[in-house]
């Protein structure tokens, strides 16, 4: 960010032709380049156009999707642009890289001058500087030029102005400015770019996100920390309209067998153990437990239902008056059967065709552990036993779906964001004005020229240029 | 939920009544303004107009300042609601909120501008931009408008602040967008050498450049506070602070797109024309990033 303003001070350094093109030159050029504000538009505006991408087409899903959506060849191209994740392809990373590079050759080139701005300024410069400026006053006083510049700097002083004075010549030259904040919050700005990829990239490289599917009551081993994570309990509060207030998980950190901490982690807040922090993220019916289910006992002569009952997971239930002992033993939401292993598993998480795998041991003589499917009432037959058996109605278990990440690049990303503000906020709201005045001993007193400058906030440094000069009217000896 | 909702159609019908009285009035001031000298938006203009076209102004003035406190009351009686039966009171918890909040904003910012620079004429474009906000959201189907309880996610304390600051930054991108609209009517005025007394009500092309800079300058630090608000929610509700949903990377589109027009300024010949166009189009994408990505692209901001 810089203004018109320098380009006026910079004329003065004379070119020194280079014969050839050396290597000066060329860095110079390169410099030039890589800090110009055209290389920052152009790259602001590509970025912007590029991230549209992946808004508009989803990122991370199954080539199936892609294909169904787009047809095949689109799918390539897209695979080739890597369109289907847009913002980790090699090409976009470049351009968030070149950014940096950009705004930090730029604080490079430009910053140096503001540093001494801030330190020291040019007080001596030409009238013919001053008259060319596009605030300019012109005013004849009575008085001595020692006793009206000792007005005007008490009254740039007072304006919150830093002043400086040169009495040599036969004339006093007095320069105050105000608001250099505000080229050093753009600077500010520009090398937040470059801390937020950083601390990005940090993240990226020795940080991770993994989501964990848990079951209340069960305890996981977190390879990453070197601890464990028991779910002691998960449940979920509701409005009174019945939607979802919030979903909760009771969790204990446990270190070698020992418990070292527990909290109740809701949405929006985390547990966080040694760097690792775990948030609630979804819920869910799990698809290889439940809690409860409903069975019907039908005697197969008459086809009647003897009994109902409500079998717990894994718990076996004695009905002496049929003599059968009951359990489930397994569970599985959508049956499939994997034959070369012959396993049972289930193909999706959703509840599309659930099953339950019975045990059942009758008079102590027949024993069997047929899968019972819910909308198969007769697919299986125990062939000796008196009764079939119908699932009627299963309750499934409840799982916590669980963010688990670590990102050692967070701090860095706050400082770097904490920089872009401020730094925005200051080179918005606080402008840079610079003043010069000559007092120059004329027939009838002094005459004041006094000329402004500022990069921004025209009408405002208007404003305030022609307060000053009436102001300037009432000043005398 | 009935009173809030009353209130907010009484604001729509106000802010309705506060344009046309903008809009009579620049039709009603004489064309002695072009007597004024340029780049002097002098604070005695209103001695120029007729004392018929003075009072009108200052009709439009308080019905605008009375419709902005309607809207404040809705607001606030909206947040009450909330309070009874959300358990947040933030009164910009859904589309219809935020838009009501946008306009809020958006007429605030213009009093205070009309009060700061004796400027009547930009009333007929910022509050119609505040209108047309007002008016969208009563547009929007019931089920929309009332207090429905928080998703899980947006329960959180965050909620006041985040979408505060980022609603702000889009209302002042709001004002930018009208000040741009304005610029290129009086422009192609002057062009045409038009001595419409319509036009000869507004200030100076100068003025109005400024004054649609000043509102980016505004909108572009608060965008980024807004979005870094989001991000560090983000890191306490999704588990990250970047995750590239659409509504975040359309945010940063719009920044990005209003970074450019910051730096663009910087550069000879991005005043005036050029900058006005560019205004309008960043406004475009403003609207796109608050209306079209809810709408037309599903993410994990599908509830906003």
């Amino acid at each position: 960010m810089n203004s018109r303003q320098d380009t006026l001070t910079e004329q003065d350094t004379p070119r020194t032709p280079a014969p050839g093109v050396g290597w000066e030159e060329f860095s110079r050029e390169l410099v030039a380049f890589f800090a110009s504000i055209k290389l920052a538009m152009f790259l602001f505006l590509f970025i912007a156009i590029t991230a549209t991408i992946g808004t508009v087409i989803q990122q991370g899903e199954r080539p199936e999707t892609y294909i169904q959506e787009y047809g095949e060849e689109a799918y390539r191209w897209f695979l080739r642009l890597g369109f289907t994740d847009v913002y980790h392809t090699w090409w976009f990373t470049s351009l968030l890289g070149l950014l940096c590079v950009n705004s930090l050759t730029c604080f490079y080139k430009r910053f140096p001058a503001v540093w001494r701005s801030m330190k020291q300024d040019k007080v001596s410069v030409s009238l013919a500087f001053i008259k060319g400026m596009k605030q300019q006053t012109e005013v004849t006083l009575p008085g001595t030029k020692e006793s009206i510049a000792q007005q005007m700097a008490q009254h740039y002083v007072a304006k919150g102005y830093r002043v400086l004075a040169k009495n040599e010549g036969g004339e006093v030259t007095l320069y105050a400015t105000k608001g250099v904040m505000g080229r050093v919050g753009a600077h500010m700005a520009h090398l937040s770019a470059t801390v937020i990829v950083l601390g990005g990239l940090l993240g990226s490289y020795y940080g991770f996100q993994e989501f964990g599917v848990c079951l209340e009551g069960q305890t996981y081993h977190i390879p990453r920390g070197n601890f464990d994570l028991k779910v002691e309990k998960f449940w979920i509060d509701y409005h009174e309209n019945g939607a979802v207030k919030s979903y909760n998980s009771t969790l204990t950190v446990l270190e070698g067998g020992e418990s070292k901490m527990t909290k109740t982690i809701t949405v929006n807040d985390p547990l966080v153990y040694k760097g690792i922090w775990f948030y609630q993220s979804s819920y869910g019916d799990a698809w290889d437990q439940i809690e409860v289910a409903r069975i019907n006992i039908k005697d197969k002569e008459s086809e009647k239902v003897v009994k109902t009952i409500d079998l717990e997971w894994q718990k076996e239930q004695t009905l002496s008056e049929l003599n059968l002992k009951l359990a489930i033993t397994d569970f599985v939401a959508d049956f499939a059967f994997n034959s070369t292993e012959k396993k049972v598993y289930s193909k999706t998480i959703e509840h599309a065709n659930p099953a339950i795998k019975l045990t059942v041991n009758e008079r102590s003589t027949v024993q069997a552990t047929p899968w019972i499917f819910y909308q198969f009432p007769d697919l299986f037959e125990i062939k000796d036993s008196k009764y079939q058996f119908e699932l009627v109605g299963y309750k499934p278990k409840k799982y916590t779906g669980l963010q688990i990440a670590k990102n050692p690049g967070i701090n860095i990303v706050w400082i770097g964001s904490t920089m872009i503000v401020v730094g925005i906020t200051l080179s918005s709201f606080i402008y840079h004005r610079r003043l010069w005045t000559k007092i120059i001993p004329s027939a009838d007193g002094v005459t004041v020229h006094v000329g402004g400058a500022t990069h921004k906030s025209q009408i405002d440094f208007q404003k305030e240029f022609r307060r000053l000069s009436e102001k300037i009217r009432t000043f005398s000896a | 939920m009935a009173r809030s909702l009353f209130l907010f159609d009484m604001t729509f019908w106000l802010y309705l009544a506060s344009l046309t009285l903008y809009i009579a009035y620049l039709f009603a001031r004489r064309p002695a303004m072009a007597l004024a000298p340029a780049g002097h938006p002098s604070e005695d203009f209103d001695e120029r107009d007729g004392a018929w076209a003075t009072q009108l102004g200052q009709v439009a003035t308080l019905v605008t300042v009375f419709g902005w406190m309607v809207n404040t009351a809705a607001l606030m009686t909206r947040a009450f609601e909330r309070l009874e039966h959300s358990g947040t009171f933030a009164p910009w918890s859904n589309q219809f909120e935020a838009m009501a909040y946008v306009s809020w904003a958006i007429i605030l910012g213009y009093v205070v501008l009309e009060l700061r620079y004796k400027i009547k004429a930009i009333g007929a474009f910022v509050v119609g931009i505040g209108f047309i906000a007002m008016g969208a959201a009563s547009l929007l189907p019931y089920r929309y408008q009332t207090a429905e309880p928080l998703v899980p996610a947006l329960n959180s304390y965050w909620i006041y602040i985040h979408v505060s600051v980022t609603l702000t930054s889009y209302a002042a991108f709001a004002m930018a967008g009208g000040l741009g609209i304005m610029y290129l009517f009086k422009e192609r005025a002057e062009q045409r050498g038009s001595r419409s007394r319509f036009y000869a009500a507004f200030p100076d092309l100068e003025t109005i450049d400024e004054l649609g800079y000043k509102a980016i300058m505004i909108g572009f630090p608060m965008l980024a506070f807004g979005i870094i608000l989001g991000a560090m929610w983000a890191n306490y509700a999704w588990g990250g602070y970047w995750s590239w949903d659409p509504k975040e990377t359309w945010s940063l589109i719009v920044w990005l797109i209003y970074g450019a027009y910051i730096h663009a300024r910087m550069t000879r010949g991005w005043e005036g024309r050029r900058a006005a166009i560019y205004a309008v189009f960043g406004f475009l994408m403003v609207i796109f990033c608050f209306w079209g990505v809810n709408f037309l692209l599903s993410g994990l901001h599908a509830y906003a």
